[in-house]
């Protein structure tokens, strides 16, 4: 029998021409892929790559455009930083994400008549607290009652969603309105605008100030350190004194109020007003970009900007070539795919053997 | 109130209930089989959703409802298959391998659906249903007449994999293999049998079943395909496998509870009943979670469940 | 009489590890052949390439006379050859016939249980053991489910059985019954291979093999050798410590346990009723077969485990529901039984290892934020008084060699800990230089005045370390010897369950 008759041996060094030549090989088996799978639509796919590549990049309306979509992706990715660091696996962004932005929200009704600073970080503050009350209840849930968190988080993205629904087409639905959508959020309640006359807010000024925020936590502090510790190894840490129920509960706050801070950020700063396009997978997108960033906030918030381009030059693939852009988030999920076996490629000499397996 | 639970409706109910359970129950046995190999699959979802596009283009294109349902077995047996390579032989992350899987799914349906299915005019690509089949003489039993025997074979298919799947693991040489995998998949590679060829049949199978439960939620139950069709069916069937306690007959209870919810939400949202529906569409989600919550769920989880094996080391 | 097997110039290496280098080997039909070797010295990597598990890179292996190739264990178990791991290969929900039956010919689809059951019980009867075909091996004993390892390669009647230090689980008694069970075997032609490293097992063999440092040193007849020369070709260097400790008399109580209780995994009571002080100055040992409430007891003592009932006292502080950072911080030290699971965080450097625990003193952190210059020397401190041999301090720990790595957790806890140290089997697996090491430490430790409490498996360690020995059976202490000259046989005894 010929099953699966390779080896994994790790190798002792690893150049850096070695991984850059992996590295490329991924985004060469990306390219590869989505182009058959574009052409399977009977489209051109060098085409739709150049559009996707002009639609990114050229002309400054382009690049702030690729923030903007970058800004939620560098939040999510850096929540789930977070909990991966600590090999706890929440893939609750998405629903962290949207109960930041429904807190966020209800945050400028109640808010409505105070001064904008006040407005403004109070808003801010509800936004983090709304993603992180989520983010703990899971946590809590698997400290207490050993609920798995993948399972946990996963149904909660849906749960909140429903309840996004429910308030969009009743409570919050402005009376006579069609939409599923509340009313716009008061002005003093928005995002300065970072750029004159762009679409660039005050967002990803936060999403740049909580990456160093997390660049600090993981590698000058101590809670860092017992992140990493127990993310290594939580048996022996917990025979040194690192209480697993206090990681789970203090890491999924930290990670859900960052994720909830990604809904703030798109409710005050893009839609400015509450809607169901408020996530639009970003929670999803950002633990790819989280996994392709290698786990550290420089990778993430580099990552996060290629893929906020690849959304943002969806548009004008799908508007020039009619590949719809939906092809963007298919190519997303392959660039990981690629990625996870190139990183491995790159740490792992792969062998043939000769033993059965 | 009192009419609102007459003797036709709960039974309309209870039906509704078989039907919308059937998927569930082929998602969750074939999960079953892979967990008890080890490996979890949490592209499940990905999986279904993928079945679910291919059974529906393929009869609208074909006009074969058959060689949709083959089309959607297919598809999402080639997606286990790279699940199966990089949680077996790469020995990656099971998890991630899963998440990455469904939202390949996610964006590739999304994708064909705008790029291949052109909506004519208003109306939208539509196809034939799979024909109800009620079976002769069982049908005509009072009550459990119209709640299990008359729905199209899929139904009938998706209960006999209960006892089929429970005769496979508990009475045949393979099934016990398989028990043992999940457990101390040492144990299988010790005794000479080889521990990938067994895993990976065993991940090829939960995504024939996946899609098979997707193309029923497509050919199986609606004229139209719509994007993020299976709307987190594939990820309950992962929570199903867990509530019934990785054992056959439990996981068909877990399936009907939770088909159970949906099949009275949609009948209050049709009655027009002034309940915010949302509500009870986000129940089946809480109740997974509380079902979890529950300490005997769990004991019966296969002990090297996730674990890549590798021999030396 | 006929070589079954022969193996010529056999090399296996782990990357750049050579595990076997050029081995020679023969075993004859119908004979117990101890493979004789310390930790680490290569026997259960042979066996492993003897039962098809690893493939060698170079050398012979004929059985039967004819040359063979393993791929897979398959290859070996169709010639007959069985083999019993040293960690069990059983599956634990499953009954003891179902662990029995997998995999083997006897069914083509459906499991036939009546025929496997017949054969079952014939096989208990000639080999006189008592067991429950229909229980689930988690419900056995540990001997018990040692019964199932053999019946398993019983079932698939083997020509030639491999043994991998079958005794470890066992106890005295049991051992006693196993090799009844040997000789029964060989009397019907089977020929064994038994791996060990206590010297009692090997002379009760027919040849026996000495392995050290991958390498054969010599074969001989069991006859005609003694324990003396087959320990002198097992060690390479003579032991040393021997005069290091003086007697101190010990001044003061410092940890009292009262009345003990402490729930195991599976329900039962790991620890009951268990009465121990420890006083400054002192070594206490403690000696039991793995598995009698050893690590339930050291677990309680560092507070990862909550107790039923009872108290721990720590000089005049009740501690017994204290948590792990809270007695850590009272100055007790701990070196765990799983330096790798329990001990070690093996993907992080060495310099956070150290770290462990001390993260959030003071000393090395202030408002939360680390010092990373401080820790950095700190660690560098300690790596060159324990004279860890490393690349450098931010190499990886599982990259170190096992020595070195469980030096880092010696530094660790003998830096962390000020009062007590709790050492629970802490030369498992080590070579003797490092063992050797870590005796001395632990004396130092006693001379500077710490209580010490000391769990191994090897007699000889707690003689020649321990002021007291107490015997741990089944959660409680069976008795209580001096060390300068116990009466072996009756510690051996109660490690057995047997009353004096």
């Amino acid at each position: 029998m010929n099953w699966a008759k390779i080896r994994l041996e790790r190798r002792d060094e690893v150049t850096w021409a070695w991984r850059l030549f992996c590295f490329l090989v991924a985004i060469l088996g990306t390219l590869l892929v989505t182009g058959v799978l574009i052409s399977t639509a009977g489209k051109e796919p060098i085409e739709a790559f150049k559009e996707l590549f002009i639609g990114a990049f050229f002309g400054i309306d382009s690049i702030v455009e690729t923030l903007v979509r970058a800004t939620p992706l560098i939040l999510t990715g850096l929540a789930a930083v977070v909990a991966f660091r600590a090999k706890i696996w929440s893939i609750g962004q998405e629903g962290q994400l949207v109960l930041g932005a429904i807190a966020a929200y209800w945050a400028s009704i109640v808010f409505e008549g105070l001064p904008r600073i006040i407005v403004l970080s109070g808003v801010i503050c509800l936004g983090f607290v709304g993603g992180a009350l989520l983010g703990v209840f899971c946590g809590w849930l698997k400290a207490r009652y050993r609920v798995d968190e993948i399972i946990s988080t996963v149904m909660f993205n849906y749960a909140i969603f429903y309840l996004l629904t429910y308030l969009l087409s009743g409570p919050w639905q402005p009376p006579g309105d069609f939409y599923v959508q509340s009313a716009p959020v008061i002005e003093k309640a928005l995002l300065p605008n970072l750029l004159q006359d762009t679409r660039l807010h005050g967002g990803l000024f936060i999403a740049i100030v909580v990456a160093i925020i997390v660049y600090i936590l993981i590698k000058r502090t101590a809670l860092g350190y017992e992140i990493r510790a127990f993310g290594s190894n939580p048996i022996a840490s917990s025979f040194k004194g690192i209480k697993p129920t206090r990681m789970l509960v203090v890491v999924m706050l930290i990670s859900g109020g960052i994720a909830g801070l990604a809904g703030t950020s798109e409710l005050l700063g893009v839609h400015g007003r509450l809607n169901t396009d408020i996530a639009a997978g970003a929670g999803y997108t950002g633990i790819i970009v989280a996994l392709i960033g290698g786990l550290t906030p420089l990778g993430t918030v580099i990552a996060a900007v290629l893929f906020g381009a690849m959304v943002n030059g969806g548009f004008m693939m799908q508007v020039v070539t009619g590949v719809p852009k939906s092809m963007v988030f298919a190519m997303q999920a392959i660039t990981l795919l690629f990625f996870l076996c190139s990183t491995l490629m790159s740490q792992y000499r792969i062998k043939r053997v000769t033993e059965d397996v | 109130m009192s009419e609102f639970f007459t003797e036709t409706i709960v039974i309309s109910i209870l039906a509704a209930m078989v039907r919308i359970g059937a998927p569930l129950i082929l998602a969750a046995i074939g999960e079953l089989i892979a967990e008890r190999a080890g490996v979890i699959n949490l592209g499940v979802e990905g999986m279904m959703l993928m079945g679910c596009f291919l059974g529906f283009f393929v009869t609208f294109e074909t006009g074969s409802i058959l060689a949709g349902i083959g089309a959607a077995m297919v598809g999402a047996m080639l997606m286990s298959l790279i699940m199966a390579f990089m949680a077996i032989t790469l020995r990656l992350e099971q998890f991630v391998t899963g998440l990455a899987l469904n939202l390949l799914a996610s964006g590739l349906t999304l994708f064909w659906f705008r790029s291949l299915l052109k909506t004519i005019g208003s109306t939208q690509p539509n196809i034939d249903l799979l024909e109800k089949a009620p079976i002769p003489f069982l049908s005509d039993i009072p009550y459990l007449g119209i709640i299990v025997f008359s729905h199209n074979w899929l139904v009938y298919l998706a209960i006999l994999s209960v006892p089929i799947c429970s005769f496979f693991l508990y009475k045949t040489k393979y099934g016990l293999e398989l028990r043992c995998l999940g457990e101390n998949p040492r144990a299988i590679d010790m005794k000479g049998l080889s521990v990938a060829k067994r895993q990976y049949l065993a991940v090829l199978f939960g995504g024939m079943m996946a899609g098979l439960a997707g193309a029923f939620i497509s050919v199986g139950s609606s004229i139209r395909f719509v994007p993020e069709m299976t709307a987190g069916r594939g990820w309950l069937a992962i929570v199903i496998v867990i509530a019934g306690n990785w054992q056959p007959k439990w996981i068909l209870v877990a399936a009907l509870v939770f088909a159970f919810l949906e099949a009275f939400q949609m009948h209050v949202q049709a009655v027009g009943i002034n309940f915010p529906y949302q509500i009870l569409l986000a129940l089946p989600y809480v109740v997974a979670v509380i079902a979890l919550m529950h300490r005997r769920a769990r004991s019966r989880a296969p002990a090297s469940l996730g674990v890549a094996y590798s021999r030396g080391s | 009489m006929l070589e079954q097997l022969q193996i010529k110039n056999l090399t296996k290496r782990f990357g750049t590890v050579i595990a076997n280098d050029r081995v020679t080997f023969d075993v004859r039909r119908g004979e117990i052949h101890c493979l004789f070797g310390e930790n680490g010295a290569g026997k259960s990597t042979l066996a492993e390439c003897i039962y098809g598990t690893y493939r060698s890179e170079s050398g012979t292996i004929c059985f039967n006379g004819e040359l063979v190739e393993f791929n897979s264990p398959r290859d070996a178990i169709q010639l007959g050859i069985g083999m019993i791991h040293q960690h069990f290969v059983l599956v634990p929900p499953l009954t003891v016939l179902e662990n029995i039956i997998v995999g083997t010919e006897d069914a083509k689809v459906l499991l036939n249980t009546q025929k496997a059951e017949n054969k079952f019980k014939e096989l208990c009867a000639r080999y006189e053991l008592k067991l429950n075909g229909h229980a689930a091996i988690w419900d056995l004993s540990v001997g018990e489910q040692q019964w199932v390892e053999i019946l398993k390669a019983l079932y698939l009647d083997v020509k030639f059985l491999i043994l991998d230090e079958p005794t470890a689980v066992l106890t005295p008694e049991e051992s006693d019954k196993l090799f009844r069970i040997l000789n029964v075997m060989k009397r019907q032609g089977i020929s064994i291979v038994l791996i060990t490293h206590k010297l009692k097992e090997v002379m009760q063999s027919d040849r026996v093999t000495v392995m050290r440092k991958g390498k054969i040193i010599n074969t001989v007849d069991t006859k005609s050798t003694t324990r003396e020369q087959l320990t002198h070709m097992m060690i390479s260097s003579e032991l040393a410590v021997q005069g290091l400790k003086k007697k101190i008399n010990s001044e003061s109580t410092v940890v009292q346990i009262k009345k003990l209780d402490v729930r195991g995994p599976r329900g039962g009571y790991a620890v009951k009723d268990l009465n121990l002080t420890l006083n400054s100055h002192e070594i206490v040992g403690i000696a039991g077969v793995a598995g009698n409430g050893q690590k339930e007891l050291f677990e309680t003592l560092v507070g990862i485990q909550s107790p039923e009932s009872g108290e721990v006292w720590l000089d005049t502080e009740d501690i017994t529901h204290w948590s792990p950072a809270e007695i850590l911080a009272a100055g007790v030290g701990h070196i765990p039984q799983d330096r790798y699971r329990e001990g070690l965080i093996g993907q992080l450097s060495i310099v956070d290892n150290l770290l462990l625990g001390m993260h959030r003193s003071p000393r090395f952190a202030q408002r939360g934020f680390l010092d990373q210059e401080r820790v950095r020397a700190f660690v560098q401190e300690q790596v060159d008084q324990f004279e860890i041999v490393a690349p450098s301090i931010d190499t990886v720990v599982g990259n170190l060699s096992g020595g070195n790595a469980q030096k880092v957790v010696l530094a660790r806890e003998l830096f962390q800990a000020s009062v007590v140290l709790l050492a629970n089997q802490p030369t498992r697996g080590l070579d003797i230089s490092i063992a050797d090491y870590v005796h001395r430490q632990l004396l130092e430790k006693r001379k500077e005045g710490y209580a010490i409490l000391l769990a191994s498996e090897e007699l000889d360690e707690l003689i020649k370390l321990s002021d007291r020995i107490v015997v741990m059976f089944k959660g409680q202490i069976a008795g209580e010897f001096v060390a300068d000259n116990p009466d072996l046989e009756q510690i051996g005894l109660l490690m057995a369950g047997g009353n004096l």
